[in-house]
Formats: structure tokens, sequence, C-alpha cells
């Protein structure tokens, strides 16, 4: 076996410059799609649409980013969009509780922790598929969510809470910043720290990374724990900017997530990934949608947009890592 | 007309048969001139002229990597050869094709069973040749001829049960009888009893010779001498993918069979310096575990101890028990003298025990990853600062283990997947390197590693030794253990049977006792 993949330094193309060219091309196509929808409508450069959009695409990029370190070690967390839903429910129920905000927010994150821990310990101890034991508790936690409103929603009265998502800081709507916020520390954590570079070694070979001392259980614990608590959080900025905590929310969020995950250079198969290319492919997604709602183009035609985008993007990325070998 | 043969009738409506051309017995049936297949500049099977004789049962014998597999996957169509030709009946043919092979007759029963474990016993026996009446599937007719068939071999399996819930001998004997079913001229079987009971090898044995009978020439690999005494008529030795020798098997005995298996010069690649023995660094006591029992080894500084046996003899699982893999069900390890309990990798590594394992691609390396981070895995830890890794001393630390392991590659941003065998094994090494250790365990560290590379490695463990290290190498390749080992311990099915000196017994006898002759 080993005689046949004889080295050959030119063809062997160093991975660090090629994941920053893919960037520079996801940033080419987000800046063309809006030079573009500039001169085809009169509406997008506007400062009202601009925060539109940044609103829109920032609850996909930070659940986009918490999938994306569940991606690079070849799992896949389902349950993002459900976890929405059920915590947007939660925050609500605590603050109607009379339970002072700062408590609420921090025990609705503790709800994230906990699901993410459920799913590890599914995969760990009971062997369970990561796409099972999610796809399990993206039904369930939408069933409890209900339960616990009774099929309604709850509103929520606290006017700091709601009027945080409405607020602007130098600008910049606040949700954006929250991107900011979770963005700055992931990549501090997937790029910088050796908790990162044990992902991908989990991703990319789990016995071999075993055998190199890294805690394989203790790593997939750490991503199923982080998807699920930046779930969480967009379940706190959903549940501010709509006012109400109801269990049906953020209905397929997941697959929206995975997407801007995938369109963002992250490989299914694992030890592929960033934090910049999610955040990226978030942001055209929103683009796409923003647009289509400007131009007119029936709602229906985003879906089939998006899906052929995922194909020819996912396409051109398999032909470049192919020529690549 | 046997059942066999009506079996083959039944698959045969409207399907191809293998286009028979009858070979009087004794005549030449498959005939290979100068056949050579290279990897690269590696020679897997140097040029070898074999005869194959209609109806005979021809074995052929060899040591791991002396080239077997690789002459069962050229006359299967598996790979091309390289150069040379094949006479099939007297013509010349391409062969490379699985779909050729068969169409011609040519089956092989593997050892690992390849066939669905999730479909019926019938369904794999049929599978492909599927029995259709107007597009539909006759299931009951398929099942009906399926026992009718296994029961014709007397190998007393339902035809109806799933694969799966059974044996993996009773699955072998499945496989085997699927291929004598297929209008098969010329069957291989790969080492077939490795996997079966006694009285399942004697229900292959009686169904092999049966095939014979019918004018089906046999090839058998194995292992095990006294099968291939047993069974064959004749007998062809490999070593060191070259032909040495055929022999009839009245012809010859088991010591002339070993020493042609063997029989080759010490070359210069086996370097070796003796130390002066240390202290005792590593003790187990009647340690065991999946796959390996009452195992009872010591490990001095400045000491090779080589393990040599058979794949599956336990040398590797005692290398991942001892390394906190598979946790030891009994006995007692001690480190430096004090009594430990290797409950995992980590404490193994923290102790300064270090696993270069026995398949680089499966255990030893993250290959859709950089060089860089493969070497650094095991020091993580080490190399962070705070919350974050030290980028600085991250690049040093692996361009060090390139330059001194001269691991030939631009960058070490290039995945581990571009490298050859023998620098893939340097970067193992190179992790471990970096780690340091007091007792290195190397697996099999010279599989598909040219033979400078191998010299290299070999080299490597002097300086280990003399740093004050120990090492337990393992091998399935008798000479490399048996120049390097100051002390060679056989396994045989997951126990240590024997134990030598530097180079205290002869090739034959560690041989013989790995066999188990």
């Amino acid at each position: 076996m080993s005689a046949e993949t004889v080295e050959s330094g030119a063809s062997a193309a160093p991975r660090k410059g090629v994941s920053i060219l893919f960037g520079l091309t996801l940033l080419g196509l987000l800046l063309f799609l809006w030079l573009l929808l500039g001169f085809a409508t009169n509406s997008f450069w506007t400062p009202n649409n601009i925060s539109n959009l940044l609103r829109q695409g920032a609850m996909t990029a930070i659940l986009a980013v918490g999938q994306t370190f569940v991606i690079i070690t070849a799992g896949i967390d389902l349950s993002v969009g459900a976890v929405v839903g059920f915590t947007s429910v939660i925050v609500a129920w605590l603050l109607a509780a009379g339970v002072p905000l700062w408590a609420a927010i921090l025990l609705t994150l503790a709800f994230g922790v906990l699901i993410g821990a459920f799913h590890a310990f599914g995969i760990v101890r009971m062997g369970l598929p990561p796409f099972i034991i999610t796809l399990a508790t993206l039904t369930s936690l939408r069933g409890i969510g209900l339960l616990i409103t009774n099929g309604s929603t709850i509103s929520i009265t606290n006017e700091a809470f709601t009027n945080f998502s409405r607020a602007d800081f130098l600008g910049v709507p606040s949700l954006f910043w929250m991107v900011i916020v979770v963005a700055i520390p992931a990549y501090v954590f997937l790029h910088l720290s050796r908790f990162g570079r044990y992902l991908f070694a989990v991703g990319s070979n789990s016995e071999a990374a075993r055998l190199s001392g890294v805690n394989v259980h203790r790593t997939i614990y750490l991503a199923y724990i982080l998807s699920s608590t930046c779930a969480a959080f967009v379940g706190l900025l959903l549940a501010s900017r709509i006012g109400i905590g109801n269990a049906t929310q953020a209905e397929g969020w997941e697959l929206q997530a995975i997407a801007s995950s995938v369109i963002g250079g992250t490989s299914l198969f694992g030890a592929v990934g960033s934090v910049h290319g999610p955040l990226l492919g978030a942001f055209i997604l929103a683009t796409i949608n923003n647009g289509a709602n400007l131009l007119n183009v029936n709602s229906f035609w985003q879906r089939i947009i998006t899906g052929v985008l995922i194909i020819v993007i996912v396409y051109f990325d398999q032909l470049r890592r192919r020529s690549a070998r | 007309m046997t059942e066999l043969q009506e079996a083959r009738d039944i698959r045969t409506e409207g399907l191809h048969v293998a286009t028979r051309h009858p070979v009087p017995k004794g005549e030449p049936i498959l005939e290979l001139r100068a056949l050579q297949k290279k990897y690269g500049a590696v020679e897997a099977l140097k040029p070898a002229s074999l005869t194959f004789l209609s109806g005979e049962i021809h074995a052929i014998v060899g040591e791991n990597g002396a080239g077997k597999s690789t002459l069962i996957k050229l006359l299967t169509g598996v790979i091309k050869r390289t150069s040379g030709e094949i006479f099939w009946c007297g013509k010349p043919v391409q062969l490379d094709t699985p779909h050729e092979a068969i169409e011609r007759g040519i089956n092989a029963v593997h050892q690992e069973v390849v066939l669905c474990a999730h479909l019926t016993v019938a369904a794999n026996m049929f599978l492909g040749d599927e029995i259709n009446r107007n597009g539909l599937m006759r299931k009951r007719a398929m099942t009906d001829a399926a026992q009718r068939v296994l029961d014709d071999l007397g190998f007393n399996l339902p035809a109806a049960a799933v694969l799966g819930s059974l044996t993996i001998g009773q699955q072998q004997l499945v496989a085997t009888a699927r291929a004598a079913m297929r209008g098969t001229q010329f069957l291989i079987f790969d080492e077939p009893t490795a996997y079966l009971t006694r009285q399942e090898s004697a229900q292959l044995f009686r169904l092999i010779r049966r095939l014979q009978a019918e004018g089906v020439t046999i090839v058998y690999i194995s292992h095990r001498m006294e099968e291939v005494f047993e069974l064959a008529d004749r007998v062809s030795v490999l070593r060191d993918g070259t032909h040495v020798g055929t022999r009839k098997i009245g012809e010859t005995n088991e010591a002339e069979l070993i020493a042609l298996m063997i029989n080759r010069t010490i070359e210069q690649i086996y370097h070796k310096e003796h130390f002066p023995p240390g202290e005792v660094i590593v003790e187990t006591r009647d340690l065991s575990g999946p796959g390996f029992q009452d195992v009872s080894l010591t490990v001095h500084a400045g000491e090779i101890v080589g393990l040599y046996g058979l794949i599956g003899a336990g040398r590797s699982e005692f290398a991942l028990g001892l390394y906190g893999r598979h946790r030891p069900s009994a006995g007692e390890v001690y480190w430096q003298g004090r009594k430990v309990d290797i409950a995992s990798e980590r404490v193994a590594m923290d102790l300064g025990i270090a696993l270069a394992p026995e398949s680089r691609r499966d255990q030893g390396l993250c290959l859709n990853l950089p060089i860089g981070l493969n070497i650094n895995l095991p020091v993580f830890s080490r190399l962070t600062r705070g919350f974050t890794i030290n980028g600085q001393q991250e690049r040093e630390n692996a361009d060090r283990q390139i330059r001194d392991l001269k691991i030939k590659t631009p960058s070490r941003r290039v995945l581990a997947s571009a490298m050859s065998g023998g620098n893939q094994q340097k970067i193992v090494i190179g992790k471990w390197l970096s780690h340091g250790a007091k007792l290195f365990i190397f697996d099999e560290p010279t599989v598909g590693v040219d033979v400078g590379t191998k010299a290299e490695i070999y080299r490597l463990f002097a300086r280990l030794l003399e740093n004050g290290a120990g090492i337990i190498l393992i091998s399935s390749y008798l000479p490399e253990v048996y120049e390097l080992a100051d002390r060679l311990h056989v396994f045989r099915r997951g126990r240590l049977v024997a134990s030598h000196d530097y180079r205290a017994a002869s090739h034959e006898e560690v041989l013989t006792q790995a066999i188990g002759v």
C-alpha cells in the first residue's frame, strides 16, 4: 500500500493556504451578491435593510458555528432547531415565574449544557449514532416544550430583555454583536487551543487520537455541549426578538445551520472546518433570502436556490480537494 | 448426478457458465511465466514461473509478506501484473479483472468472509446469480436448492438462517459452498482454517477432496504445515516475493520446507549494538486480557525485547493491554519496581510508555491532517500556555522532528496521507520522540517500509537504547526480531510459549514454536 502513495512535493498543497483561498472565495461571493443586489434594487443598501439582514443572518451564524464543532468530529447535531424553540420556552417560563433576568439567562444556558451532555452520553456510553440521538431529542424537546406551554405560547413582559434584540450599538444591531461575541472565543478555541486540535484529530481518526493520549470521550462531550449551548444562546436571542416562548419556533433551523457550515467548507466526513467559513455561509444564505424578498421572488424559489447553491459550492470544494491531492 | 451439479444447473437458467475447457487430469491448467508485480519501485512479486496441474491440490507456503496475497490477487484479477504471461488451458489470457477470472472459473475463498451478514445463507450462496422467474426471485426454490447442497456436503447448516447468526467458521463453510456451486474450475483457499474449529476444518477438508475428485484444481495457502502434508499433492514455497521452489509432497518434509521459507542471507541492514542491561523498566506477571493469557516478561533499560508470532497470536493485543487500550483482566504490571494499574492510554503515557501501533492507517495517524499536527498530538498540553497553544513552539517542535528523522516533505503542513509508508512510519515515531518515553513499543514498525528507511529505523533503536530506554519490538518477520532482539519471546494463540536469548535458538526452532507443529 505504501509504495503507491509516493509523495511529490508540488501536488501536496499546504493546507492552510488553501483554506484561506476558500475563505476569500466565499467572501468574494458574498460581496458579489451584495453588489448585485445593490444594482438590482433600490432598497438593498438602506440602513434599515442592512440591519435586517444582519439580524436575519446572526442567529443562523451562531448555530452554524456550534454545529461546525460537532461536524469536525465527524458527527452531526440535528437537534439545534428544537433546542432553540425549547429554550425560548424555558426562558419565557422562568421570567413568567418571577426569576430575575440574569438567573433566567444562566439557567437557560445551563439547559443547553445539559442537552449537549445528554447527546454525548448517548453517543459515548450508549453507543448510539449521533444522527439517531440528536434526531430523538429533536422530536422530544419540541414535545416537552409543548407540554410546558400546553400547546400555546408564553409572552415575555420583561422589557429590558425584549428591547435588547431591537437595540443597536455603534450603529450595528446588537444581534450581530452577539455573533462577534461568539465567534472570537470560538476562533480561539478551534484554531488556537489544543482542544480545537483534538476535535480535528478525533474527527480524522479517533483510534489514533486515543492512542496518542487524547481523551476522546471528553472531546465528544465538549463538541456537543458547545453546539447545544450555542443553540440555547440563540434560543435566548429568538425569545428576545419575538417576545414569546414557543416550542414550535425555529423549525428547520438545524438544516440552515448544517447548510451554512457545509457551504463554509466543513466536511461532513469530519476533520475539515473553520469558524469563519460557517459565518460566511450563514450570511450568504441570509443574503439570498433577503435579496429574493426584495426582488419579489416567490419564497418557494428561495428554497430551490438554496438547494442548488449547496450542491454547486460543495461540488467545487470537492473538485478543489481532489486536485490538491 | 450429485446435488452440487444439480444446483449448478438450477442457477444456469439464462446465465453465463464458465466456459469449460476440459483439460485432462495432470495436464497444466494454469501456467505463470515470469509473472511479476511491482508497486512503484517495490517488487511485491519477483518474476515467478509456476504451473498448476488440472485436478491437483497445490499448497503455497511462505512467511507474512512473502508475496502470497499478491499472487492470489493476480490470479483472481484484483490487481494487474506488471509483466509476464498467464496461460489458461494452454492459451494466453489477460486475467486483469475479477469478472474475467470468475468467467473462466477461477474463484477464491478468502480468510475474512466477504459476504453479506444480514442476508440468509441461501441468499448469500446465490448472491449475484439469483434464480428468477419473470423478473421475480424464487426465494423458496433458492432456499431449497441451497439446503440440498449444504446437506449433500454434510455441513449441517440451515439455509434459511441469517448469515450473521452463524459462527465465523460456519460462515467460512458457507463461502466455500458458494464457491463450490459456481461452476468453478480453479479454487483458491487463502488460509481457510484460521478461524475454524477442528470439526469444521475436517468438514472443509472433506469438501476440498470432493471438489478435487470432481476435477476442480485447488490452490491451498496456509501457515499450518500439518494441513499442507495432509491435503496437498504438491507444494510451492515463496520467500521475499520470490518463488524458491516446488516439491512433490512425497519428496519433501517439514524441515526442508521451513528451511526454504526462511533461508535468507542476513543483510547489512540489521544494525545491532549491544548495551549493558540497566535497571528493570517494566515487568509483567501472568498478565491476561482480551487476546492474551498469562504473559510474564521483563524489559530492562538498554535492551530490545522481541515478540515473534504469527498475526493474531496475541502480541499486539498484549501491547495494547500494556498500553492501557484494553484493560488487562488479570495479572500484575510493575513499573520500575512499583506495582501500577494502567487503566488508560493517558496513564501509560504519563508513566513513560510510547506505542507505535500495528496499523499506521487505522491506529497510528490522522491521515487527512497535516504532518505537524500528527507529530504534536501527544504534546499539545505541553505546548499550551494559558489557554492557547504557543504557535512558535508548535512549529519548532514539528520541524525539529521532520529534520531529525529526515521526513521527506516540503512542509509540516502537508497531509500525512501524501507520505510514503516509510515517511508515515517516521511521523508516528516522531510523535513519540517529541513526547519522550522510557519504554518504546514498536509493533510491526517496518511493514510497507523500504529497505533504506528500515535501516534508519534500526539505527534509531540503538540511539534510544543508548539514552537508557527499553524497547519492545513486535514483528511477524523473523529475521527482524531474530537479529535485533536481546531476548526473543515467541507467542502462539495468545500465550508466550518460548523465550530465547540473542541468537540462542535457530530460525527453524523459533518458527516451529510459533507455528506449533
